[in-house]
């Protein structure tokens, strides 16, 4: 295997703090907000992350595929969680230490509850609205009431941490810069 | 009397009041956070003091009282991660963090993620516990490992929870009225073994 190469492309309204593991090919859109002591892997294929999105302390996204691992917008990623999946959408929620492997892709609007272990040994999507909770890993559908509010505590607490998390923490900037 | 606990000499800073921190903890806004003394936060423990309510001045974001452990049988290991922060939400159309506030002889367990609004004196929380947004633990309860508790709970004085939302039963058993004494005698025991090796 050849050596990771790194790159790293961070827009320059994105925060992303200095604390941060990143590795190989990434792609951080404007706005994303990184917390001191995340992970991000790009091991084999690169990751391309949207804008206004949050990943929170500890988190690992992590790319093993060689194609693109795309995320949405709006996500966010609390703290301790791991993501394997190949693409995820919009809006989507993942709780504190939830695990996704990279058999699952996740599409929009859909939340993965608290220590959620989604291990599919087959391929599957989650369909837009699905809601993933129990050590069992159950599935159900959200009926979509309360997402305006949703969207509105995320994009509030994006520009929160925007403003307030450069006061406390050293920034990183992209190579670009 | 059990035997001590050795941690190296280089590894912890000793403040005045005998609070032992990890030079390998995360401790974010520093400014922000109060110690009651003779707390102990151990090795790979990231500690939240930046995320504050917005507005003028000081705020307090953390406090712990005396005799707290944060990240407790993680002090040789480093791949432990715990995590002390805030929670948020809306109120009137603003965000904000929320402090918190944690009171004495609290034994946090390694790898647990606590967001709680407030916890009470003589809790004890297992390992590998989640304790959710705006949760409030009373006095002298019980967390048993791997404990999942959602967002905005009240967990009663004297109870052992365990388990996880969608699982089994969350509350367990009433705890003797002796807790008290005991945690107190424990976590005070604890903090006499946790001993400086030079070297």
């Amino acid at each position: 295997m050849p050596p990771i190469r790194d790159k790293f492309t961070i827009h320059s309204k994105a925060v992303v703090c200095q604390d941060v593991e990143l590795k190989g090919d990434i792609t951080i859109g404007s706005g994303t907000i990184v917390h001191p002591k995340a992970t991000i892997f790009a091991i084999a294929g690169p990751i391309i992350i949207g804008s206004g999105c949050i990943i929170e302390e500890s988190a690992i996204l992590v790319n093993r595929r060689k194609e693109v691992m795309r995320i949405g917008d709006d996500n966010l990623f609390e703290i301790g969680c791991r993501i394997e999946s190949p693409s995820v959408g919009n809006s989507n929620t993942i709780s504190t230490r939830a695990r996704v492997h990279h058999t699952v892709r996740i599409s929009s609007y859909c939340v993965v509850g608290a220590g959620v272990l989604l291990v599919p040994t087959e391929d599957q999507v989650l369909e837009d609205y699905t809601v993933v909770y129990g050590p069992a890993a159950e599935q159900r559908t959200w009926s979509g009431r309360g997402k305006v509010q949703e969207a509105d505590l995320r994009r509030k607490h994006a520009e929160y941490l925007r403003e307030m998390l450069p006061k406390f923490n050293r920034l990183r900037r992209g190579d670009g810069t | 009397m059990e035997p001590p606990i050795y941690y190296s000499k280089a590894e912890f800073i000793e403040t005045d009041t005998g609070n032992k921190v990890s030079r390998r903890a995360t401790i974010a806004g520093p400014q922000n956070i109060i110690l009651g003394g003779k707390t102990i936060i151990s090795s790979g423990a990231i500690i939240r003091g930046d995320l504050r309510r917005t507005g003028p001045g000081h705020a307090v974001v953390i406090s712990l009282g005396r005799y707290c452990l944060v990240g407790e049988g993680c002090v040789m290991s480093l791949s432990v991660t715990l995590s002390d922060r805030p929670p948020y939400k809306t109120y009137r159309g603003n965000f904000n963090y929320y402090p918190m506030k944690i009171g004495d002889h609290v034994h946090i367990g390694a790898n647990s993620v606590v967001e709680a609004a407030q916890i009470g004196n003589h809790v004890e929380i297992g390992k590998n516990c989640v304790i959710g947004k705006f949760t409030i633990i009373k006095d002298c309860a019980r967390i048993a490992d791997n404990t999942i508790i959602p967002p905005n709970t009240v967990v009663p004085a004297l109870s052992l929870f365990s388990g996880s939302p969608g699982g089994f039963c969350r509350f367990v058993e009433d705890l003797p009225e002796s807790t008290q004494e005991m945690v107190e005698a424990q976590t005070k025991q604890y903090y006499t073994r946790f001993q400086p090796l030079d070297r």
